[in-house]
């Protein structure tokens, strides 16, 4: 018997997708939009109803640090983007230091791992296309030499010396010596093989900040280590993550139920990040209109929401009185469940909207993999 | 008990404790072998000590020394 299925109207959809947040409880957190939760209605994932749904929509756009919302996906999709541009998406790091000589009193080994640490940033098409992997070697074998195509060599070599024109009575060591404080810009290129065609002048591989403090030396001592970086992925070491930050909030919403006029109005905006609530004059319009609760409130300021993306969702003002009262609460806050802002802020490799399309990429290449390998399993059975 | 009158375990009695370095081991030693570069820990002074030699430096007496590191090339991974 074919049951004629329920299409559930938009009033209804939004408010299912709403996570509620009270005072100190969150409320409605897992979705319900799954087949069979809700009596003949259809909730079967299907491509074409996800396309039409599916939006994006770009908030800043950075060549390093982007910001978009993914509005109608699962959180367990949004998810798996964060988590790939976090830990699978490659990127160039140091990984062998040859300390040649080094009398700081920074030991080797912290310095090593300062140095692995240091983000780089270099000609875009040479790091992404040119650059391969260095495949390891496996415990106990060989170390194989490194080619132009999968190691960049970097040296660091500076010694700190008296400086000559300084004042006598000098007491700061930048002015009374040179080189008192190593940063990241002395870490120097050196091309070899191929790498000249790709990174040269304005393109060459060089530290994306160059103010990072690596050491502090005084007269005499002297650094000179040199480095081999290579490419690899987050999941293996933290270096290797072209990310600073890659994550998701879910869109904060604000409902004001009930009027929230004059002196508790401009409480009301204080109890958010600035931009988040306005103040509007009641018009004489809405005093007129009965049962709006603008009745005799002409010319008062009133309370509106501007733009709730900004909110913090600190929930302040729930904490007082006037706006939480039991049974007349003057305001609702929630969060749309699958509507995802996205962040993205790249450390120098890739243009952040580029790395979040390969990500997509990597899940599309995982789930195919996984399909092939399901259809192996399914012949083997047979 | 006052520095002069401390007496080293195995010297045996009535006799005073050598200098640091200088005295019977000297004597039995030459003061031969190999000399190796020492940094002064007071003064940075730099000097070569043999086998045997006082632990001083030569310029202003201070008994710290440093021996240099190592001329050769250290392999770290950088994690």
């Amino acid at each position: 018997m074919a049951r004629n299925t329920i299409i559930p109207s938009q009033v209804v959809i939004e408010q299912r997708k709403r996570v509620g947040i009270q005072l100190e409880t969150v409320t409605n957190v897992s979705g319900t939009d799954f087949p069979g939760n809700y009596p003949d209605e259809d909730h079967a994932w299907d491509v074409i109803k996800f396309a039409e749904n599916f939006k994006v929509e770009f908030h800043t756009l950075a060549p390093w640090d982007a910001s978009f919302s993914l509005i109608g996906l699962d959180a367990s999709v949004a998810n798996a983007f964060r988590r790939i541009l976090i830990a699978e998406i490659p990127s160039l790091a140091i990984e062998w230091c040859f300390v040649n000589n080094n009398t700081s009193i920074i030991q080797d080994e912290v310095l090593a791992a300062r140095l692995g640490l240091v983000p780089f940033t270099g000609n875009r098409v040479g790091l992404l296309d040119f650059l391969k992997w260095y495949k390891k070697p496996a415990e106990g074998e060989e170390k194989v030499e490194g080619t132009d195509y999968n190691t960049v060599v970097l040296d660091l070599q500076i010694e700190c010396t008296h400086n000559k024109d300084a004042a006598r009575n000098e007491r700061d060591p930048l002015k009374k010596y040179n080189n008192a404080h190593v940063y990241a810009r002395d870490i120097k290129f050196i091309p070899f093989g191929r790498q000249a065609e790709h990174f040269s002048g304005e393109n060459a591989i060089r530290p994306t900040n160059p103010d990072i403090l690596l050491a502090k030396l005084r007269p005499g001592q002297v650094i000179d280590i040199q480095m081999h970086a290579i490419k690899g992925v987050g999941s293996d070491h933290a270096k290797f993550s072209p990310v600073a930050t890659a994550s998701y909030r879910l869109l904060p919403t604000i409902d004001i139920l009930r009027p929230i006029l004059g002196q508790d109005a401009v409480k009301f905006k204080k109890c958010f990040p600035a931009g988040v609530i306005g103040l509007e004059t009641v018009t004489k319009k809405e005093a007129a209109q009965k049962g709006s609760g603008y009745e005799g409130h002409e010319g008062e300021k009133k309370a509106v929401v501007f733009d709730a993306m900004k909110d913090t969702v600190s929930r302040e003002c729930l904490r007082h009185e006037e706006f939480n009262k039991k049974g007349e609460e003057k305001v609702k806050l929630g969060r749309v469940r699958d509507h995802f802002i996205f962040s993205v802020e790249s450390v120098g490799q890739w243009n952040s909207d580029e790395m979040f399309l390969e990500s997509i990429r990597h899940l599309r290449t995982k789930c195919e993999s996984l399909k092939a390998d399901l259809a192996d399993l399914k012949m083997k059975g047979t | 008990m006052s520095r002069e009158t401390y007496e080293a375990p195995n010297t045996g009695s009535g006799s005073r404790a050598p200098a640091l370095g200088r005295g019977n081991a000297e004597s039995a030693l030459g003061g031969e072998g190999p000399a190796t570069q020492y940094k002064c820990g007071d003064c940075n002074a730099q000097m070569k000590l043999k086998r045997g030699d006082p632990i001083r430096c030569l310029d202003c007496g201070h008994r710290v020394l440093y021996k240099e590191r190592t001329k050769r090339m250290v392999q770290f991974e950088a994690r």
